[in-house]
């Protein structure tokens, strides 16, 4: 016979082994570059102590193409190739900037419909980015179903794109002086300008009542989701003074209850011609960053609605000279582009390309304030809180 | 615009508005001092970004400016603020062989990437920066790639314009453009 003793049956057992302080080690965990949540080749060094994150350290460099040097080699005109790519999400809303840039350098006027197809489109690449967000930060905090509805959604509106640009991701469609006579609009001659494929205004009022409907879906199917309510409320709370001193910008901002929007405050596209809100949240947490994006599809499904109803007729393209040459001077030309104030500050020196390019761009600053916003955050809550940023690695490496 | 800019020009010398962007240069002394009173008295709170321009006659890439300049490099900032459309750029120019200049980490915690990323571009050291370190580029990597004298390896391998490029202009006889 073999004396076993149930250790349960020892007195005080169980009491103790609640009442010990349990300890551990602090361990270093690597996140990244090849992970899906990190939007490209994002790689995060945490240092956590159980579940808290008590430091985290970003590191950049994986997706870095030098296109800054790159523009110093370049032609203005060849710059837009270069630029479609830094935000790949929204190509379109890249070359924006970099044009008014050099068309104030040249004292361009650019055509009032030039300005209205440039206003429309890159409403529409808004509208993709927040589609993209949409689906991939709810497949993030664990939702699979929406990134299918969000990527059916926006197919409407990338055909669209497509349809005038002949391209999906990098239209490339910006002309210093306009824009390009549009695809599948018929022969280039001189004569017969061409102009918005045919169909096109039908097509954009069927597809931006989609995109009306598809934000309300989100609205019913991630907003009205108790889980997503649990995972994103009072996550990753960002102050509004936080935010500023961090050059944070765009969604982010506006959900810490900034009503900052460059739209309304410069006029770099003729925005001021219609009516739309700004979302701005009240708590600066990871629901408000979802739902300013969310309620801004509707406002920009709204501005492009507006804006074909009332388009402007004329040329497509200033006169412009044949070889481009910008004059000598400085200028900083900034967007609102979908993910945040994208500018770029151009030095010339009178020559065929700009002597310096410095492209800001919005996630690079949104991402720096990752260390501040996970100090401290359960390491849970660190893909909830990377997701809400919704950055790209093309904007942030540049 | 005008008024901001009249209030601009009582604490700054050399304030000039072109092409729609203020532009404000400073001395490196002031450096620090000048950036406080912008965000404090001027209510520039918001930190858009910071870069540094190589001034050089000698180039390898690209043009060399189109008059004689004094080697060096300048640093430019630019600032804003949220709730209005003032934007300013302050810039300061400091010798080449001497390449030091004060962090602005104290006054916006916003510039730590940007000083980081022109370190490692230009080789600019920012004095007071709390972890000066690499950004973008790998450990071991020598040189700084944003210096008008760092060759760009793809135009040294082949030449510009390749012949694909060399193609002629649009035919003279289409248009009247000038």
């Amino acid at each position: 016979m073999v004396n076993t003793i149930d250790p349960r049956n020892i007195p005080g057992i169980s009491e103790a082994s609640v009442s010990v302080e349990i300890e551990t080690e602090d361990m270093t965990l690597n996140i990244g570059p090849q992970h899906p949540s990190t939007h490209g080749v994002l790689r995060l060094v945490a240092k956590v102590d159980g579940e808290k994150v008590y430091n985290v350290e970003p590191v950049l460099g994986y997706m870095h193409r030098g296109y800054e040097k790159l523009a110093e080699v370049r032609t203005y005109p060849q710059i837009t190739t270069l630029v479609n790519r830094i935000d790949w999400v929204a190509g379109f809303s890249n070359e924006i900037p970099f044009i008014a840039g050099a068309e104030r350098l040249m004292e361009i006027e650019v055509p009032e419909r030039a300005k209205q197809i440039r206003l429309i489109l890159t409403e529409m690449a808004r509208i993709c980015s927040h589609f993209v967000f949409n689906g991939a930060y709810a497949l993030e905090v664990g939702a699979l179903t929406p990134i299918f509805y969000a990527m059916e959604d926006r197919e409407r509106v990338l055909d669209l794109i497509e349809s005038v640009t002949g391209g999906r991701f990098h239209p490339n469609f910006n002309r210093i002086g306009g824009v390009k006579p549009a695809a599948g609009s018929g022969p280039t001659t001189k004569k017969n300008i061409q102009d918005l494929p045919a169909g096109f205004y039908r097509d954009t009022k069927l597809a931006m009542e989609k995109v009306i409907e598809a934000a309300d879906k989100f609205q019913n199917l991630i907003g009205g989701n108790e889980v997503f309510h649990k995972r994103t409320k009072n996550v990753g709370i960002l102050p509004k003074e936080t935010a500023e001193a961090f050059g944070v910008s765009g969604p982010i901002l506006r959900a810490s209850g900034v009503k900052s929007d460059l739209r309304t405050q410069t006029d770099y596209l003729p925005y001021d011609k219609f009516d739309f809100d700004i979302p701005v949240g009240e708590n600066g947490d990871c629901y408000d960053r979802w739902d300013v994006r969310t309620k801004e599809m509707v406002e920009s499904a709204k501005i492009v609605l507006q804006a074909i109803d009332d388009m402007p007729s004329g040329p497509l393209q200033a006169k412009v000279p044949k070889v481009i040459k910008v004059p000598a001077g400085r200028t900083y030309v900034r967007a609102e582009n979908p993910k945040g104030e994208m500018g770029y500050y151009i030095v010339s020196e009178g020559g065929l390309g700009p002597y310096r390019l410095k492209v800001r761009t919005a996630s690079f600053s949104n991402v720096s304030i990752l260390p501040v916003m996970l100090e401290g955050a359960l390491l849970p809550d660190l893909i909830a809180i990377m997701g809400s940023l919704d950055f790209v690695l093309g904007d942030v490496d540049r | 615009m005008e008024e901001f800019l009249n209030q601009l020009k009582e604490d700054f010398d050399e304030v000039s508005y072109e092409f729609e962007t203020i532009s404000i240069k400073v001395n490196v002394e002031n450096w620090i001092s000048s950036h406080e009173l912008l965000r404090d008295k001027f209510d520039l709170k918001y930190f858009s970004w910071l870069s540094a321009i190589d001034w050089d006659n000698e180039v390898s890439v690209g043009d060399a400016p189109k008059e004689e300049v004094t080697p060096s490099f300048e640093i430019v900032t630019c600032l804003s603020s949220v709730d209005n459309s003032n934007l300013i750029t302050i810039s300061t120019t400091i010798a080449k062989d001497e390449s030091v200049i004060p962090s602005l980490v104290g006054v916006y915690v916003g510039a730590n990437w940007h000083e980081r990323e022109a370190f490692e571009m230009f080789g600019i050291d920012f004095e007071g920066h709390p972890n000066l370190t690499k950004l973008y580029l790998p450990d071991g990597y020598e040189g700084n790639p944003m210096l008008k004298s760092f060759e760009l390896i793809s135009r040294e391998v082949k030449p510009w314009p390749g012949d694909v490029d060399v193609e002629g202009m649009p035919e003279d006889s289409e248009g009247d453009d000038s």
